[in-house]
């Protein structure tokens, strides 16, 4: 089966890996692809609980590598979704659990299931970031419109063209667009300035994410709000259409007659 | 009596087969003291022709190394002996297959650079964005077709050019040449040195209309003009 696995990384924490890994994949399951997301955060795991999973974890990707039991046994198949599986990392290990070569061989055996294998990597730039982005097609690096996570943004982009995972794509998380326009925020053309210009999406702060991760059911699956529709517009520019990257837009009328973004 | 080249892992010191080793460690201990820090922090290997070393002189090169914040990775040489001995200490005695991730520190500034043979007046051209993170160091001049980020580093013996944004932190005749610029299309930069003078920039300040700026030492003095290219 043609698959392509995908690293979603950023370096800082908490800009949104897991949720946007959790969205991604439900998305490209909705336009009906054989999806497994797979969590790299051994030891950290958050994943399954984003997904609403959690309970549903017997055995996880260690125990695949190290043989304790089936890569069939360890994938949780999503009940929303058809064609969506999760492979849980183990909570009570390390990052020393996984290896970059296993979690290739991981990998590999994943590519005959299914057409895409998403990694929602640690954050960080050491062992688990490394194993993280080793079995990578393509890779996906997460910012918020802030300095010091794009500053982290632009440290990792330059580890991927390192690795010869380049060039990475740029997805802006958490963007809004009036505090841009007051200029206490920056803006999407400031961030492609520094990092790149290949962006892959823009997702605006939406309240509905929050709510959603904590009740286990991610925004792409059946959210109306701007991120969930971003995160559907990601899903079907990585499924191969061509979509134009939208500019995010402030909401009220006197932003959009003074405003500049 | 001793040279220095870019190599792909870094720098590479080649010391005279003639002279006496004492004579060549204190050449070279002057060299590093001299530099106006061009070394310091970087990784070097050293290239030391046919003479058999034994591991006590091995061991007092890379302590004088350490000494001035040099790490020694590799050992070249035509004796046996000497690459023997070398390995015994855990250095390297091959340049040519190292990944970047055996170097310690330098890491992604050499490895996806293509810096050939060249010696301390040639120039070395890097045509990608250096990242944050990232730092060339270059014996010769360092010139730069694209962008240098805030927390990249370049450290060049001769000048600086960057056809881009600088913002990163610079540090020309980095040998100790006070005669070496640092040129930008938009210089907005951390840091500057040139020798042994620094300054410090603000950060963040930058122009609507940026032009053009050379950076040079007048009077021990840094000093940012104009620059018509």
């Amino acid at each position: 089966m043609e698959s392509i696995v995908i690293t979603v990384t950023s370096g800082k924490g908490g800009v949104g890996k897991t949720t946007s890994t959790a969205n991604i994949g439900c998305a490209l399951a909705q336009l009906g692809r054989k999806v497994c997301i797979t969590d790299g955060d051994i030891g950290l795991r958050n994943l399954d609980i984003v997904m609403g999973l959690e309970n549903r974890i017997v055995y996880d990707s260690v125990d695949v590598v190290e043989g304790r039991c089936k890569l069939k046994q360890a994938l949780i198949r999503d009940k929303r979704l058809e064609s969506l599986f999760l492979l849980p990392a183990a909570q009570t290990r390390d990052k020393t659990a996984m290896n970059p070569q296993q979690m290739t061989a991981l990998c590999d055996q994943l590519r005959e299931d299914f057409e895409f294998i998403l990694i929602d990597s640690p954050a960080g730039i050491e062992q688990g970031f490394q194993t993280s982005i080793a079995p990578a097609d393509k890779v996906l690096v997460i910012t918020n419109p802030e300095v010091s996570s794009v500053r982290d943004a632009d440290r990792v982009i330059g580890l991927v063209e390192s690795a010869g995972k380049g060039p990475a794509q740029l997805i802006i998380n958490r963007i809004i667009a009036a505090r841009v326009a007051r200029k206490d925020m920056l803006s999407v053309e400031d961030i492609m300035e520094v990092l790149t210009s290949n962006v892959i999406g823009i997702v605006p702060e939406d309240e509905e994410i929050l709510s959603a991760s904590n009740r286990g059911s991610p925004v792409a699956i059946s959210g109306k709000g701007a991120a969930a529709m971003a995160y559907r517009d990601i899903a079907r520019r990585i499924n191969g259409e061509n979509l134009p990257v939208q500019m995010p837009r402030s909401g009220g009328l006197l932003h959009r007659i003074f405003g500049r973004a | 009596m001793i040279t220095f080249k870019g190599i792909r892992q870094g720098l590479l010191v080649i010391l005279d087969d003639g002279a006496l080793w004492e004579d060549i460690c204190a050449s070279l201990q002057s060299k590093i003291i001299n530099s106006s820090g061009f070394f310091k922090g970087g990784t070097i290997a050293c290239d030391v022709g046919h003479r058999p070393l034994s591991v006590g002189q091995l061991v007092g090169l890379r302590a004088m190394l350490a000494e001035h914040d040099i790490v020694l990775w590799a050992i070249q040489s035509e004796s046996e002996l000497t690459r023997a001995r070398a390995a015994e200490l855990g250095l390297k005695t091959e340049l040519a297959p190292v990944t970047s991730a055996e170097l310690p520190e330098v890491i992604d500034a050499s490895q996806s650079i293509q810096t050939g043979y060249i010696d301390g007046t040639d120039g070395l051209l890097v045509r990608r964005r250096v990242r944050s993170g990232q730092m060339i160091r270059h014996p010769g001049h360092i010139v730069v077709l694209d962008d240098v980020n805030p927390g990249a580093q370049l450290v060049a013996g001769g000048d600086i050019i960057v056809w881009g944004k600088l913002q990163g932190t610079a540090h020309a005749g980095a040998l100790g040449d006070e005669q070496a610029t640092i040129c930008a299309l938009e210089l907005s930069p951390a840091i500057l040195r040139i020798a042994d003078v620094a300054r410090r920039f603000q950060a963040g300040k930058r122009a609507k209309h940026a032009r053009p700026e050379r950076a040079h030492i007048e009077r021990e003095e840094m000093v940012v003009t104009e620059w018509n290219p």
